[in-house]
């Protein structure tokens, strides 16, 4: 009888353990470390590491610049297929591996997007051009789904700042050129970016 | 300088969401060292930020994994890779039993080995049964020699 107790003891806690290591938050730290790890093993570890933690929170911050959940799929390919090479760049990076990887994505749509346009000009990847003609304009008019994702966070913010996040995050657009394009000066452009991003940090708290 | 006024010019979100100048980036991860109060600031907002994305998360469509894969395996530089990784994970968990790769030697898959250990077993099994009912076998004649010396013996 003994001996069946302290079967039953060494699983509550073997499983005990188990609880509490499954449990263990991953810090940005070790799972830079995990990845570290992992890569050591080859970029295709590496990478179904990446996938099989981040892809549903890449892919709904890739829905922010896609117009639909297709292209948002396949721009999600294509990042994690151009990613392998510029992994070892994560490990010297000061951000965390999920905003290292938001960047890197966004890099990579934006290359994508202005690649689009100069070879398709008038395609819906093109970025506006008139930029002015959008500061009053709904959100997500060129189809983009500019409603979600960030600018959920931005509700509150009037349509005008709205409208420079958008021009500066979504089509990765400069201050100066969008200062120039709407008439109105680089310090108005900065000031309203800097009350957005306020806006944001305020809201995710 | 006040890295408080600093913070609160927004250079801390826009590191994070890529929207600083490259001129920005380099003064930031210049100062990131010396002030543990703008690293506290990063890592504070680096948590939100995860925590949202947590929150808002979409799972990608069905397939994506499998076209990553066959994207990967186009290309020229990462299919070695894959293909190193393969016979590292495949070394690493024991798959075959590793021989040396020489002309008198066979490569045997691991499955053998539990195969040869019960044959092995069964083998002295049946050597046992054999040599017990031999014994036996041996025992029983010396039984009916001696009932029919017996028999013999009341007969005359």
């Amino acid at each position: 009888m003994s001996y069946l107790n302290d079967i039953i003891l060494f699983n509550f806690i073997y499983c005990k353990i188990y609880l509490l290591k499954s449990l263990t938050p991953v810090t940005p730290t070790n799972m830079k470390d995990i990845l570290k790890k992992a890569l050591s093993a080859g970029p295709a570890s590496a990478l179904e590491l990446l996938y099989n933690r981040y892809s549903g929170m890449l892919f709904s911050y890739i829905l922010q610049f896609a117009p639909d959940r297709t292209m948002a799929g396949k721009q999600l390919v294509k990042i994690f297929s151009l990613l392998g090479p510029r992994l070892p760049a994560a490990f010297d990076s000061q951000l965390s591996i999920y905003c290292w990887l938001q960047i890197e994505a966004r890099k990579i749509i934006l290359e994508y997007t202005s690649k689009n346009v100069n070879e398709h000009p008038g395609t819906d990847e093109q970025p506006g051009v008139d930029g002015s003609l959008r500061v009053d304009g709904a959100p997500g008019i060129d189809g983009r789904r500019s409603g979600g994702g960030y600018f959920a966070l931005l509700a509150e913010a009037p349509p005008e700042h709205q409208w420079v996040f958008r021009e500066l995050f979504i089509y990765g657009r400069q201050k100066e050129e969008l200062a120039l394009q709407s008439g109105k000066d680089l310090a108005y452009i900065s000031c309203t970016l800097r009350e957005c991003l306020f806006i944001i940090r305020k809201n995710l708290g | 300088m006040n890295i408080e006024l600093y913070i609160q010019s927004g250079i801390v979100e826009s590191y994070v969401l890529g929207l600083a100048s490259p001129a920005e980036v380099a003064e930031f991860e210049r100062l990131l060292p010396h002030f543990p109060l703008l690293k506290d600031a990063l890592s504070d907002f680096e948590y939100q930020l995860e925590l949202f994305a947590i929150d808002h998360e979409v799972p990608p469509p069905p397939g994506s994994r499998e076209r990553i894969e066959a994207r990967l395996r186009e290309t020229p530089a990462v299919r070695r890779t894959i293909h190193e990784e393969k016979r590292y994970r495949r070394e690493a968990s024991g798959d075959y039993i590793r021989v040396e790769a020489s002309s008198d030697q066979i490569k045997v898959h691991k499955y053998w080995r539990p195969a040869f250990i019960v044959i092995f077993i069964l083998s002295k099994i049946l050597l046992a049964l054999a040599i017990y009912y031999f014994v036996e076998y041996r025992h029983a004649q010396k039984q009916i020699i001696q009932l029919e010396q017996q028999g013999g013996k009341k007969g005359g």
